[in-house]
């Protein structure tokens, strides 16, 4: 049998769920590959829920909304471009192809262009081939590591740095300040860099107590990152020193607080 | 007596559909009063909108909704208005009900009768452009969601009444009168489009690749006869060159009306605009006699398509189109600046711009009503500047285009304009 | 997890649609599956589940077994959701537990050709449905009450306009003024366009209107100095000759019109006293033929410059401001018709006579005798004085192709309205937003233009943008419709879905306040986020962008919303 793609789209209720339905009543077909939900706005979709997706096994994840400057909440689809464009980063580090993922904008005229784009990125997917976490026997490593990129997207820092985005770039910070894009993008990268490697390394800590030059070895950073970013951890209240074997000290992550 | 004060609104373009939604909203009993099977207008027809480029049935469409849900709107759709008695406050109307041939309660607007019928009609929501059949719902988001039998090309082969598993077709259906008591009149019909063909020199329909404005709207829109691919009419060739001409029959350059359209400025320039979009590689001309660009960030929109987009604007009046044997055109204008005589050639598509005009059923209507209209067909109103909206008659109001031409936040303000007067003056009488 | 009182028992109703869905998908399988999913105590398939059978046997079912919960597989919930919440409703169930299934459009009508696969499809979209709807909860519509007071700020014609037909309608009126008098721009100017009235008389018409109507407060020389406060319930404070005035408001309306430009430095305006702006002439034109006469001796020739200032390359005066031609033609007529030898010359680039009556004004002003002479933007015309003090004006007429030099008594420069340069201090206190071009920014430039995205606050007239009074006035009227909805209604019912601030988590940090297009959220006196529910439209953008996640949407939980991606993946629902 061939592959078939699992594709899971989030819809916006008023331009590309409409397209959706558009596609239907003008009877475009199209890959019986895609799970849509309906969400209000594409603003709506959480980083966090894209991961939980690819988590779960999704071999895409399709977000759609309205074209820029159509949005039924004038602003919402600015928001989930920004969040994407985290998104897409940060997945590339966890070893999953960011292709996987995908952003389009689809009005409710545009029945056709709906039905095109989900048989495009079908053909993607199955180019693709199955996603490495689907299926009976998941890759453990990059399991981990999209587990690592959750917590990293449901922390505060890249979070309010998204939401933030707009803000610096078009209006200027605190100060009135602009910050350029290349300016932003270049502490967003560094930022999903740190906090990806920071949550990476909790939940390999959570597993077993490491010193700092076996985390070094294992994620193949230099031992003066890891344990700039163990201090990190430990001001965060997630890491603490477990025991010290000779003279190194083992690291073991915390329980923290669960929501 | 409790009852709700009503009001009726006649047209259901976004003008009409505008001052409903703003009087029900408050609590008004609205009658929304439309001819043709549904509401939407000419705004529903439009691919794009200036000068956001807003997709318009997007942001139509949830309106159209929510009148056809409010509690306080009754939508009377393929309806006419026969008769008009009484004044202000306590206006007597006689509506007719057109039968549909389909039951708007039982049919839940799937579309199979629709695949079922063998006859094949010119759609006219498309500009004729694309086929209906003679059992249709005019587009897929029309409202009501509801199959009308249009009976002057329906065989009566019964093949709809037989697939219908609602059983919702009715071909006995008769024409009903309905009476209302309303307090006060809302009029909003719109506009209509001067047909070029009396400008025998731009060959509008004996040249294939002549289209007009409105029909290329549709031909553009993604939900268009052409699934808004961008090719010539002819022949399905995708288009290299691209012309509009603006000013067709307006503005008393020699046929049609002596007014100014007030859009088409615009329209053209967005128009121009969607094709680079779709295309970037297209040259696009406008013809125009003067940049009307008078809007909220009209000037800024056009400025753009000419730096960005590099629309090229040419100042001047095209005099004739000719066809080649390629079914490819050839403009004769003069340029107003250089003034010289001069050809654009190999153009493959030519946008008309045509006068739009006011709708020829305003005289009937105004007969029924009794007030009065202008010397250009518009229903005329007390006073330009400081009344607006009221007619010549109390508790008659107008709004949207049929007032004078404008575009659709104009449109919108007006309606709103309307529905407070006729609110006002409603809480006047009724003290 | 959500806290469940109840055990959810959940009916499927699965519809045919005729052959819509039935002709492709196979309906009874998918009801056997349905009755195979975890909560489900009932599924039936019905011919069309959305008549009036259809309708009755869902009633009948939440009755017969006790469901607490219902999900229809059939069309799309844009245009069939109000129609089944209905029938829940109907039943005694709260609408919210309902949950459609969309099998028809993404479903059966776009697998026509592959029915094994559609119905293994339908199948996993009831699953979905049923695994959000078992998480669903129970939602009401919050109300408020509202004031039925309303502020108009700005005493020009467009707030005088709004202030009546509220007032009118039975609403108690407040009209904040910050000069001494009302009138606004038309107290400066002579006639009117294109009806030829004088503007004096017209305003003290509507000043008289305005202060005797007992509904309505007059507070002039008056300024606003603090808004608080949101739909139906703003407190507002106006500072009124040293006096605080505090006032309970249901909504506002800005009418504050704008100003002219002063082109300084251009056409040699400043340096040359018969260089003048329209405004200027109309001010000077009020005092009657003797008063050009006193300044000017009298005028032989004069020269009006259309665009200056305007409909430049770049914001914030990229805008043509859409009068200035139709006062040019009026201004020239009134001195054509004092001075009836006098040559008047409009340099213009583009008429924007637009419309019915103006093309017809232009017309009439070409019979009249006055001069269109029509300029490029790259060649503007070049005005200098001559020794004897007149002025000259050198001018390339675009389309004859010749050089005109036109000695002149008086040379009038049509510049735009510009908005006030205050503008932005009223705008940040009512959190509104200003465009580009300084002016207020409306909600939605095609379909609510005369709205603010802030619910209760409405702009019209020349605050929005250039306009003429028959313009101004109609958006006047228009904000009159707009700002008694919510007044008229008294109590706003506003949407469920909206979303809810976990005070525990919010760190106060602000973020959301600045996402949402709405202002629907402000700080408390904690500085923690608060959600004003009758402001919210529920888009979510700030719960998933809540650096805390502090924030949940009622009804697009995310807990509800993960029901459904593990349904979809995980084969057998958990
Ligand atoms: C090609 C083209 C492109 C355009 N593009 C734009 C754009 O991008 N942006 C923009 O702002 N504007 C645009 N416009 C202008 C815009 O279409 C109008 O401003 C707007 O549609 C006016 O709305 P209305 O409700 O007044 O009239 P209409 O939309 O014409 O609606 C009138 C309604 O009344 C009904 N009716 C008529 N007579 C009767 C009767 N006797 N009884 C019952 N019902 C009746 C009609 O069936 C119709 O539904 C464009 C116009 C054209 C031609
Ligand atoms: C030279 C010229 C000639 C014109 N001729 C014509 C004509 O012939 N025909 C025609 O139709 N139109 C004409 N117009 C246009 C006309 O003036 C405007 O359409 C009209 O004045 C707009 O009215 P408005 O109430 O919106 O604004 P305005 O008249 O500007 O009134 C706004 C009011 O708000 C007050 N205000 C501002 N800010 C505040 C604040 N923060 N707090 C309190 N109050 C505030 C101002 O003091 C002012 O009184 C002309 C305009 C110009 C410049
Ligand atoms: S859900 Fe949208 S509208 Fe509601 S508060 Fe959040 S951002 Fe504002």
């Amino acid at each position: 049998m061939t592959f078939e793609p699992t594709i899971i789209a989030f819809l916006c209720n008023w331009c590309s769920y409409a397209g959706a339905d558009l596609a239907g009543v003008s009877r475009f077909s199209y890959p019986t590959s895609i799970r849509a939900i309906r969400v209000m706005c594409s603003g709506r979709v959480d980083p966090a829920l894209v991961l939980e997706a690819f988590i779960n096994g999704a071999d895409g994840v399709f977000v759609m909304g309205c074209h820029l400057g159509d949005c039924h909440y004038l602003i919402g689809n600015f928001y989930a471009q920004r969040k994407i464009k985290m998104l897409k980063k940060l997945i590339a580090l966890t070893g999953l192809e960011p292709e996987r993922l995908r952003l389009e904008w689809v009005s409710a005229s545009e029945g056709a262009r709906f039905a095109e784009l989900v048989k495009d990125f079908t053909n993607q997917m199955k180019a693709l081939g199955p996603s490495p976490v689907a299926g009976e026997k998941p890759d453990p490593n990059i399991l981990e590591n999209l587990l690592a990129a959750k917590a990293a997207v449901e922390d505060f820092r890249l979070r309010v740095l998204v939401g933030r985005e707009g803000e610096m770039v078009d209006e200027g910070n605190v100060y009135g300040e602009k910050v350029s894009q290349e300016e932003f993008d270049e502490i967003m990268d560094e930022a999903i860099a740190a906090e990806y490697i920071r949550n990476k390394m909790y939940i390999m800590l959570k597993k077993v107590p490491q010193s700092v030059k076996e985390l070094s070895k294992r994620l193949n950073i230099d031992p003066r990152n890891v344990l700039r970013h163990i201090v990190i951890l430990r001001q965060r209240g997630m890491v603490a020193m477990a025991k010290v074997e000779g003279t190194t000290p083992l690291w073991a992550a915390l329980e923290v607080g669960g929501r | 007596m409790g009852e709700k004060a009503s009001v009726l609104v006649i047209g259901g373009g976004i003008a009409g559909i505008q001052a409903s939604l703003d009087l029900a909203g408050r609590g008004f009993q609205v009658y929304l009063l439309e001819e043709s099977p549904t509401i939407g207008g000419r705004m529903a027809q439009l691919d794009k909108t200036f000068p956001t480029m807003d997709c318009s049935i997007c942001i139509l469409a949830p309106k159209m909704m929510e009148c056809y849900r409010h509690p306080n709107i009754k939508l009377l759709t393929y309806c006419e208005l026969k008769e008009v008695k009484g004044i202000v406050g306590d206006f007597n109307v006689k509506v007719l009900q057109k039968p549909r041939y389909v039951d708007e309660v039982k049919c839940t607007g799937c579309g199979v009768c629709a695949e079922h019928c063998p006859i094949e009609v010119p759609n006219e929501f498309d500009m004729a452009l694309g086929i209906r059949k003679a059992i249709y719902m005019p587009m897929p988001q029309a409202v009501p969601r509801c199959m009308t039998i249009d009976k002057e090309n329906c065989i009566k082969c019964g093949l709809c009444a037989k697939v219908c598993r609602a059983g919702a077709v009715d071909l006995q259906q008769q024409p009903k009168e309905m009476d209302l008591n309303v307090g006060a009149i809302i009029i909003a019909t719109g506009f209509d489009q001067y047909d070029p063909r009396e400008i025998v020199e731009y060959g509008y329909k004996r040249y294939e690749n002549v289209l007009t404005a409105l029909e290329f709207e549709r031909w553009i829109c993604a939900s268009g006869p052409v699934g808004g691919h961008l090719i010539r009419p002819a022949d399905g060739i995708i288009p290299k060159r691209i012309a509009f001409i603006q000013c067709v029959g307006s503005r008393g350059l020699k046929f049609g009306s002596p007014f100014c359209s007030s859009v088409c400025c615009m329209y053209a320039t967005k128009e121009a605009l969607i094709i680079k979009m779709h295309a970037p590689d297209v040259q696009v001309y406008i013809f125009y006699n003067e940049l009307r660009a008078f809007g909220k960030g009209f000037q800024e929109f056009v400025n753009r398509a000419r730096n960005e987009y590099e629309v090229k604007y040419i100042r001047g009046r095209p005099g004739e189109i000719k066809e080649d044997p390629k079914k490819s055109l050839t403009i004769w204008y003069d340029d107003t600046f250089t003034r010289e005589i001069k050809s654009l050639t190999d153009v493959d598509l030519v946008v008309l711009c045509p006068a739009l005009i006011p709708r020829e059923g305003n005289k009937r209507l105004a007969e029924i009503i009794g007030v009065e209209l202008d010397e250009y067909g518009f229903f005329k109103v007390k006073h330009p500047l400081f009344a607006p909206v009221d007619t010549t008659i109390p508790g008659v109001f107008v709004c949207g285009y049929c007032q004078s031409p404008k575009d659709i936040p104009d449109s919108v303000a007006q309606a709103s304009a309307a529905a407070a007067r006729a609110a006002e003056m409603l809480a006047q009488v009724r003290r | 997890m959500a806290q469940q009182k109840e055990k959810p028992r959940v009916g499927v109703f699965v519809c045919h649609c005729g052959i819509n869905i039935g002709g492709f998908v196979n309906v009874p399988q998918v009801v056997r599956y349905a009755r195979t999913l975890p909560n489900v105590v009932h599924a039936e398939e019905n011919i069309y589940t959305c008549s009036a059978e259809g309708i009755a046997s869902i009633k009948e079912a939440i009755k017969e077994h006790d469901l607490n919960r219902v999900v229809v597989a059939s069309c799309t919930p844009r245009t069939h959701e109000p129609l089944f919440r209905g029938a829940c409703a109907d039943a005694g169930l709260n609408p919210y537990l309902f949950e459609l299934a969309n099998i028809r459009e993404h479903c059966s009508w776009v697998h026509m050709r592959e029915p094994d696969k559609a119905t293994e499809k339908a199948k996993d979209l009831v699953r979905m449905a049923v695994a959000r709807v078992s998480l669903l909860e129970p939602q009401e519509e919050p109300e408020i009450d509202v004031m039925p007071t309303a502020l108009v700020i700005g005493g020009g014609i467009s707030g005088m306009t709004s202030a009546l037909c509220l007032a009118g309608q039975g609403f108690k009126v407040y009209l904040v003024e910050r000069k001494p008098e009302l009138g606004g721009m038309l107290k400066k100017i002579y006639r009117l366009y294109p009806t030829g009235e004088e503007a004096s008389r017209v305003i003290g018409d509507y000043v008289n209107a305005v202060m005797g109507h007992k509904n309505i407060v007059v507070l002039t020389s008056a300024n606003i100095k603090d808004v608080k406060g949101y739909i139906g319930n703003f407190e507002v404070t106006v500072l009124k000759e040293g006096e605080e005035i505090k006032l309970k408001i249901g909504t506002i309306i800005v009418a504050t019109g704008a100003i002219e430009f002063k082109p300084v430095g251009l056409y040699g305006y400043g340096r040359y006293d018969r260089v003048l702006t329209q405004v200027e002439l109309e001010e000077i034109l009020k005092g009657g033929k003797s008063a050009i006469d006193k300044r000017f001796f009298k005028l032989q020739r004069v020269v009006m410059i259309q665009c200056v200032g305007s409909r430049e390359e770049r914001p914030p005066r990229a805008y043509c401001s859409r009068i200035c031609c139709m006062v040019a033609i009026k201004n020239a007529m009134i001195i054509k018709e004092w001075y009836p030898d006098s040559d008047v010359y409009v340099v213009y680039q583009d008429m924007q006579t637009y419309g019915k009556e103006y093309e017809e004004y232009h017309r009439r002003a070409r019979e009249a005798g006055i001069r269109f002479v029509s300029y490029t933007k790259g060649s503007p015309p070049e005005v200098t004085a001559l020794p004897n003090g007149r002025l000259k004006v050198v001018v390339y007429h675009a389309l004859l192709g010749i050089r005109r030099e036109l000695d002149c008594d008086l040379v009038v420069l049509s510049t735009p309205l510009i908005p006030y340069e205050d503008a932005k201090e009223l705008s940040k206190m009512l959190k509104v937003p200003l465009g580009q071009d300084g002016f207020f920014f409306e909600a939605h430039v095609k379909l609510r233009p005369i709205d603010f995205a802030t619910d209760g606050i409405y702009v019209c007239g020349t605050a929005h943008s250039p306009k003429d009074v028959g313009e101004s006035v109609s958006q006047a009227l228009g904000v009159a419709s707009r700002a008694a909805i919510p007044m008229a209604v008294k109590r706003l019912r506003a949407e469920a879905i909206t979303s809810v601030v976990d005070e525990s988590l919010c760190s106060g940090c602000g973020t959301c306040i600045r996402i949402c297009p709405y202002g629907a959220i402000q700080k408390d006196e904690r500085g923690i986020a608060k959600v004003i529910e009758v402001m919210c439209k529920g888009c979510g953008t700030c719960g998933a962008s809540c650096p805390e996640r502090a924030i949940s949407m009622r009804h697009f939980k995310d807990e509800q919303i993960i029901a459904q991606i593990h349904a979809i993946l995980r084969r057998v629902a958990a």
